[in-house]
């Protein structure tokens, strides 16, 4: 009971924390060489993750479909399902989860070093938000970040798809594009879009809020850590879970 | 310039402080004396607004900084500098980024040229020349971060210095040259500081007036002479182990 307690006063304080973030978006001074800097660290040092993973996604997506599809006679489908399958589903959630293994636990850990260093303290001390100077820049950054990086994981999926399709499985590339563009509708894109978008504001919040509540010298930054990538991974599942239940239960 | 009345502090069923009541006149140095745990950080968190009491009041200036909310206690944060037990040095930065960080986000728009000159010359006031500029926190030993620690605290020209255990971890000579910065940023700047420390020695050297916590409370307050003559028995053992090695 105790335990329930203390977690649900600090998903509290988390919200306080995630309102406070958005109420000092809004108010000057404004920073964006600091937005800028976290696009990179976030957008930028997560391309190459995103990317492979998206490539091969796609590529053992297409063989598993294929093998599945081949036996009904709609080989030409593959294309088609891959591309729903990654922009609704894997393209958001696997980018989410490749983010949070990368750039959320550095976020994290980051300022969890802040914080018991004091860092976080004597930037108060200097009259200085840490909210608006720390946690603003990585909450845009990552709104602007994820949704990016979920197209390039499309793209290059798809990619990653065609290849196998048409040269290891010889599937027709006529038909491969052709019951593509059949099945995929723009919704379908900005459907994995707005999740990832949800994704990219939870992802920066609770990391964020784990570096900024660590405590306890570096065993309290690493256990910080861990808090962050399970809570984030899990949040993005149950996310999505949630956001595909009320989107089917309304149809495509 | 700073007064501090009746201050109570729990977390949770730990009563940290209770009742501490010290005023420190402007320009004047006060340290806090007392041993591992006695609250004196707690105490100094609530004179900059990091801490709100339970009860009891602070004020800066005649403004109550525990009453102080959002913007407001920005605002009046700038009062202040502060140089903390670990330096608290940003380690993305270097030392030029670090000393100028106030100057860039409390005066907007001070020309480039400006902030640099500050910045020299508050390196200059701590002995530390050209040559750590470009230097990060990692490179420096402690003694240089402590003193790069002071500049920033002292590059916006606060009224008031905090020094959280300034000489703590820091060999006999360094200790004596950090002591020496906070005569000399006393004398040279005029601003008020409040010292908190367990080392003996320098609360001796530097302060003006001196006050020992002890279990929450202030057991001995006054001129350095004052707090020595004290017949409190902790204050009494606390001075004591330090005068016999004298």
């Amino acid at each position: 009971m105790g335990r329930l307690r203390a977690a649900l006063e600090d998903f509290g304080r988390m919200l306080l924390f995630a309102v406070e973030t958005v109420a000092w978006l809004f108010r000057p001074p404004f920073r964006p060489e600091l937005v800028l800097a976290q696009m990179a660290a976030i957008g930028v040092g997560s391309t190459f993750i995103v990317a492979t993973t998206g490539t091969f996604a796609g590529m053992v997506l297409a063989l598993q479909f294929q093998y599945a599809m081949g036996q009904l006679g709609a080989d030409g489908y593959v294309g088609g399902s891959v591309a729903v399958a990654l922009s609704r589903e894997l393209a958001p959630v696997f980018t989410a989860l490749m983010i949070i293994g990368r750039s959320g636990s550095a976020i994290s850990t980051e300022l969890g070093t802040m914080r018991v260093t004091e860092q976080i303290d004597a930037m108060e001390t200097m009259a200085v938000s840490p909210i608006q100077y720390l946690v603003a820049p990585r909450l845009v950054a990552s709104l602007m970040m994820f949704p990016v990086l979920t197209m390039l994981f499309n793209v290059l999926g798809f990619g990653g798809a065609y290849l196998m399709g048409i040269y290891v499985s010889a599937i027709p590339p006529g038909p491969f594009i052709a019951h593509t563009r059949e099945l995929v509708v723009p919704g379908d894109i900005l459907h994995g879009l707005a999740k990832s978008l949800v994704f990219g504001a939870a992802v920066a919040v609770i990391t964020c809020w784990r570096g900024f509540s660590a405590s306890g010298g570096a065993k309290g930054v690493g256990d910080g850590t861990t808090r962050a990538v399970v809570m984030s991974s899990i949040s993005v599942l149950v996310m999505d879970y949630a956001f595909t239940l009320v989107s089917v239960g309304g149809g495509r | 310039m700073i007064q501090i009345d009746d201050l109570w502090k729990s977390f949770g069923d730990h009563e940290v402080l209770k009742g501490v009541t010290a005023h420190i006149d402007k320009g004047t140095t006060f340290v806090v004396l007392g041993g591992s745990g006695s609250g004196k950080t707690v105490l100094m968190k609530h004179v900059i607004g990091l801490l709100k009491p339970d009860r009891g009041t602070v004020r800066v200036n005649g403004i109550e900084i525990d009453k102080l909310e959002g913007r407001e206690l920005t605002e009046a944060r700038r009062m202040f500098g502060m140089v903390f037990q670990g330096a608290a040095l940003f380690d993305s930065m270097n030392v030029f980024d670090n000393v100028a960080f106030p100057l860039r986000e409390r005066k907007r728009g001070m020309p480039a040229d400006e902030v640099r000159a500050r910045v020299i010359d508050k390196l200059k006031v701590v002995d530390l020349g050209e040559d750590v500029l470009t230097k990060f926190p990692a490179e420096l030993s402690g003694g240089m971060r402590k003193r790069v620690s002071l500049a920033r605290a002292l590059v916006s020209e606060p009224q008031v210095v905090l020094y959280d255990e300034p000489t703590t971890g820091l060999d006999p000579i360094t200790t004596d040259y950090v002591d020496d910065m906070i005569v000399s940023a006393k004398e040279r700047l005029g601003v008020t500081s409040m010292v908190i420390s367990h080392d003996i020695a320098s609360a001796f050297k530097v302060a003006d007036r001196l006050a020992v916590l002890y279990d929450g409370r202030i057991a001995a307050q006054g001129t350095p002479d004052e707090v020595r003559a004290s017949t409190h028995p902790f204050v009494q053992r606390f001075l004591s182990l330090w005068f016999k090695k004298q």
